[in-house]
C-alpha cells in the first residue's frame, strides 16, 4: 500500500542512492549489483519476475498505481489548518507527466470532509428569478446534450504561503493546489434554459449539499458563457472528495468558486456577498483596503522536475526540465526559462495540447555543466499577461494578500544535484 | 431503568436494547452520524489521537479517566477516583448534559436531548471496543424479484423549458433549502435573539473552537478583535475588523454552524449568537436585541474598505511588447532567502 511515510527529503534519498548505485548506472533499482566486468547483474541473471508467474486478472478489480510509485500521492501540510475536515492536501506535481492530473492525485480542499450522497438521493434545484423553479434527478441531468471539456482547477491560495518568501520546500506544496481534468457533464445555461431566467436575474449562487452548504455568488454572464455541471472526470464518475455525484466548472475562475455536492443554483438580481466571498477569498493589500470578486486565475508556471522533491540524480550531461503552465484568461502561447535566474532567458517546448484554461506541458532541454543554477520559468498567455516576479507582485500588493499569487518560482540547484526553494537577488 | 448490553456472539453487528416499554435495536450506522458533532473534539478508529479531547478508542466498560496520555480535567479525574466506569446507562446519563452532570468538565458540549442519538452514538462507540469490529457493514440481500417498469409512452411529458426535463419544485422544497441572507436583508427569517441568550449559546456551540472571546483556539477562525491590524505585518480578519456586512455572519452561522452539527440552531438561536458576535466586538451594548426588523440598521465598520478587482491596472498586467531575452539583470544571482532555513515542510514521520 502506499504510505505517507514514504516521503523522505531530497538528500536523504540522494544519499540513499549515491550509497546504493556507484557511478554512471544511477536508477531507483535496489536490486542491482555492477560485476566486475561492468556488466549488471539485472541483465546477466535471470530475475524473479522473468520466471514467476504473476497476478492474474481480476487481482485488483479496480486498478492501482504500481508499488513502487509509493511517492506519487497526495500530501497535506498539518499546520497550515485546524482540523482535517476542513483542510487542503495538495497534487504531487513532480510526480506527474503530461496535461491530465489523475483522479486519485488531485488535490483536496473541503470545508466540512467528504460527504457521501447516493446519486439516487441527490437532487439539484434551480429557483429564484426564473419562469419555473425545477428539480433535477441525475438522470434528468444526463438527458442533456453533454460535453467534454479539459480545464485546469486551482485554488486561490496556491502558492499563499510564499508572499512573505521561501517557505515550503517542493513544488508539491508551492504550487500542489492545481489539478487538470476533462469533465464531462452539461452546459449550465442549457439548464438554466429550461427554467426561463428572468431578465432581472443577473447573479448565481451555487450551493452544496455538504455540511458547509458551500456558497459563492457568479454573475450571470460567466453561466452563460462556460460554466458547466458535472458528473464525470477523466472518464469515470467524480471521485467522493471531487464532490460526488455533481460539481459546477468555472473555468479559469479560482477553485472555491467550482462548489462540490451541487444542489442547488438560485438566480438573484445582487451578489450574496457570503462568507467565502467576504471574510475568504478577497484579497489585503498593504493599504488596508481589500478586493473582492478577485475570480480570475493568473497566467502562471512551475518547473517540477528538478525542483526540491525530484533532485537531479544523473550528474553533469543532458538534462530535461519539465513544467506545467496555465492561465485563466485562455491559452498559454509561451514559457521561457532561465538557469541562472533571470539573466538570460530561453524559449521552452510546448508539448501536448494546448487548450484553452487548461494545463500547458513545457520542457527545455539542456547539457548540465554540473554548476549551480537558479531555475525559473516564466509564462506568457493569449492575451499577453506576462508572469511577474514575486517583487513586482509585492510593490503592487504587499505581502497580506493570501491569495492569487502567481509570481515566478526559483529552484536552487546545488553541485550535487539537490534542488532548494529560494529567492534571490 | 436498566439497559441491556449484548454483543452477538460471532457477528460484528452489535445490539443494543432499550428495556423501557419499547425496545428499539441500537443503530450504530447512525450513531456514525450523530458523531460527526463529537468528532471536532475526539477521534476513533485506526490512528485516532487524543485531540481538545480524547481518543475514544476502546473507551466502553473501562474507567472513565483510563485513556493513557490525555490530560483530564479535576473534575472527570475527581469521578475517575470515586470509581466511574463508562458504561452504557453512566454513558447516556453523561451525554444527555455533560456540563450539568460534570460540573467543571472540559467537555463544553451542551448534550443530546434525543435518546435514540444518544443510545445510537454509544452502539457506535462500542464498535471500537473490540478492534475487529470497526466495519460493521451488513449486505442486505436485494429482492431478486423482476421489477415491472411502466411503459415509456405512457410517461408524462412537463410543459416548462425547452428539453422539458425535470419536475417543477414545490414551495414546501424551496423553503428548506432556500436559506440564504444578503446584506440588504433579503432572506432573513422573522426572528430575534439577544446578547445574553447568545452568551449561553456561544459558550456551548461555538468557544471550544473559537475561544471564549472570540480569540480562536489553535488554528480555528478569530471572530473578535483586530481592530486596526489590517496594514499590520500579522492582520487579524475578525467580524469587527474585517468582514463587510452582517448579514454574512447570521448566513454562514445558520447553514454551516456548528461545525459538525450543521442546521441545528433555531433561527432565534442564530440571531442571538449573531447579537453576542458583535456584542465581542464591542460593537453593542451587552443588553442588545437582534431582530429581523432593526437587522440592516447595523453595519460593520469595513464595510467600506472593499473595492473591485482592479488587477489589470497593476504595472506587472500593462503588456509588454516583448519581455526581456538576454542580460536582464546585472551580476550574479545571490540567495536571499532559503525554505531549507524555514524548514517547514512536512518530512517523514
Amino acid at each position: 500500500m502506499m504510505k505517507k511515510d514514504n516521503f523522505q527529503p531530497a538528500r536523504r534519498r540522494w544519499l540513499k542512492r549515491s550509497l546504493t548505485v556507484g557511478g554512471a548506472a544511477a536508477g531507483v533499482a535496489t536490486g542491482a549489483t555492477a560485476l566486475a566486468s561492468g556488466s549488471e547483474s539485472l541483465i546477466t541473471e535471470v530475475q524473479d519476475w522473468n520466471r514467476y508467474l504473476g497476478d492474474g486478472v481480476d487481482a485488483n478489480p479496480y486498478g492501482m498505481p504500481s508499488k513502487f510509485e509509493g511517492e506519487a500521492i497526495r500530501r497535506d501540510v498539518a499546520w497550515l489548518t485546524a482540523d482535517a475536515k476542513s483542510s487542503v492536501n495538495f497534487t504531487p506535481l513532480h510526480k506527474l507527466e503530461g496535461i491530465i492530473t489523475p483522479n486519485g492525485l488531485c488535490f483536496e480542499r473541503h470545508h466540512g470532509g467528504i460527504a457521501q450522497i447516493a446519486p439516487e438521493d441527490h437532487r439539484f434545484m434551480i429557483n429564484g428569478l426564473v419562469d419555473t423553479p425545477l428539480v433535477f434527478t441525475m438522470e434528468d441531468l444526463k438527458r442533456f446534450p453533454r460535453h467534454n471539456r479539459t480545464y485546469f482547477l486551482e485554488c486561490a491560495a496556491n502558492s499563499g504561503m510564499e508572499w512573505r518568501g521561501a517557505q515550503l520546500n517542493g513544488c508539491q506544496f508551492t504550487h500542489g493546489m492545481v489539478h487538470n481534468v476533462m469533465y464531462t457533464g452539461v452546459m449550465l445555461k442549457d439548464i438554466l434554459a429550461e427554467a426561463g431566467v428572468k431578465a432581472s436575474g443577473k447573479w448565481l449562487l451555487p450551493e452544496g449539499a455538504d455540511p458547509s452548504h458551500m456558497t459563492r455568488s457568479i454573475p450571470i454572464e460567466k453561466a452563460m458563457d462556460d460554466c458547466m455541471v458535472v458528473f464525470a472526470m477523466n472518464g469515470e464518475a467524480l471521485r467522493p472528495e471531487q464532490g460526488y455525484p455533481l460539481r459546477l466548472v468555472v473555468p479559469g475562475w479560482e477553485g472555491n468558486m467550482w462548489v462540490k455536492w451541487l444542489r442547488r443554483i438560485e438566480i438573484g438580481d445582487q451578489p450574496w456577498h457570503h462568507r467565502e466571498e467576504t471574510s475568504k477569498y478577497t484579497d489585503l493589500l498593504a493599504d488596508g483596503r481589500a478586493r473582492r470578486f478577485t475570480w480570475t486565475m493568473d497566467i502562471k508556471s512551475v518547473i517540477t522536475n528538478p525542483s526540491p522533491q525530484a533532485p537531479i540524480n544523473h550528474g553533469r550531461g543532458r538534462t530535461v526540465l519539465s513544467g506545467l503552465a496555465w492561465s485563466g484568461h485562455g491559452t498559454v502561447s509561451r514559457v521561457d526559462v532561465s538557469i541562472d535566474g533571470g539573466r538570460n532567458w530561453h524559449t521552452a517546448r510546448i508539448d501536448g495540447p494546448s487548450l484553452s484554461k487548461s494545463v500547458h506541458r513545457f520542457y527545455y532541454e539542456f547539457d548540465w555543466d554540473g554548476r549551480e543554477l537558479f531555475l525559473q520559468s516564466r509564462a506568457i498567455d493569449e492575451k499577453r499577461h506576462i508572469q511577474p516576479t514575486k517583487q513586482a507582485l509585492r510593490e503592487a500588493r504587499g505581502e497580506n494578500s493570501i491569495y492569487h499569487n502567481n509570481a515566478i518560482q526559483t529552484w536552487y540547484i546545488a553541485k550535487d544535484g539537490t534542488a532548494e526553494n529560494v529567492e534571490i537577488s | 431503568m436498566g439497559k441491556r448490553f449484548t454483543t452477538l456472539a460471532g457477528a460484528v453487528a452489535l445490539s443494543l436494547t432499550l428495556l423501557n416499554g419499547a425496545a428499539n435495536a441500537a443503530d450504530p450506522e447512525h450513531g456514525k452520524l450523530v458523531f460527526g458533532q463529537c468528532a471536532g473534539c475526539h477521534m476513533v478508529g485506526d490512528g485516532a489521537q487524543h485531540r481538545f479531547g480524547p481518543s475514544l478508542n476502546a473507551m466502553l466498560d473501562q474507567p472513565a479517566g483510563s485513556a493513557t496520555g490525555y490530560d483530564y480535567s479535576a473534575a472527570l479525574q475527581k469521578a475517575a477516583d470515586e470509581g466511574l466506569v463508562w458504561d452504557v446507562e453512566t454513558l447516556d446519563e453523561f451525554l444527555q448534559a455533560p456540563m450539568q452532570s460534570m460540573p467543571g468538565t472540559r467537555m463544553a458540549y451542551p448534550g443530546l436531548n434525543s435518546e435514540t442519538d444518544r443510545i445510537d452514538v454509544i452502539a457506535y462507540l462500542s464498535t471500537f471496543t473490540s478492534q475487529a469490529a470497526t466495519s460493521a457493514e451488513s449486505e442486505q440481500a436485494k429482492s431478486t424479484e423482476v421489477e415491472e417498469r411502466p411503459l415509456a409512452a405512457d410517461a408524462e411529458l412537463p410543459s416548462h423549458g425547452v428539453l422539458h426535463i425535470g419536475r417543477e419544485a414545490t414551495p414546501d422544497e424551496i423553503t428548506a433549502w432556500d436559506i440564504d441572507v444578503r446584506p440588504d436583508g433579503t432572506g432573513l427569517p422573522a426572528g430575534s435573539g439577544s446578547a445574553i441568550d447568545g452568551t449561553d449559546l456561544y459558550d456551548s456551540q461555538c468557544a471550544a473552537c473559537h475561544g471564549v472571546f472570540g480569540e480562536g483556539e489553535g488554528r480555528w477562525p478569530i471572530l473578535a478583535g483586530g481592530l486596526d491590524t489590517l496594514t499590520e505585518e500579522r492582520p487579524e480578519k475578525t467580524i469587527g475588523s474585517y468582514w463587510p456586512y452582517l448579514s454574512t455572519v447570521y448566513d454562514y452561522v445558520r447553514r454551516a454552524m456548528p461545525f459538525g452539527n450543521a442546521r441545528s440552531l433555531s433561527d432565534d438561536d442564530v440571531y442571538a449568537i449573531t447579537a453576542y458576535l458583535l456584542y465581542l466586538n464591542d460593537l453593542v451594548d451587552e443588553d442588545f436585541v437582534l431582530s429581523s426588523e432593526n437587522f440592516s440598521e447595523i453595519r460593520l465598520p469595513n464595510e467600506n474598505n472593499f473595492i473591485e478587482d482592479d488587477r489589470a491596472l497593476e504595472p506587472a498586467f500593462v503588456a509588454i511588447a516583448e519581455p526581456c531575452m538576454s542580460d536582464c539583470i546585472e551580476g550574479e544571482a545571490k540567495i536571499t532567502q532559503r525554505a531549507r532555513i524555514l524548514d517547514v515542510t512536512p518530512d517523514a514521520e
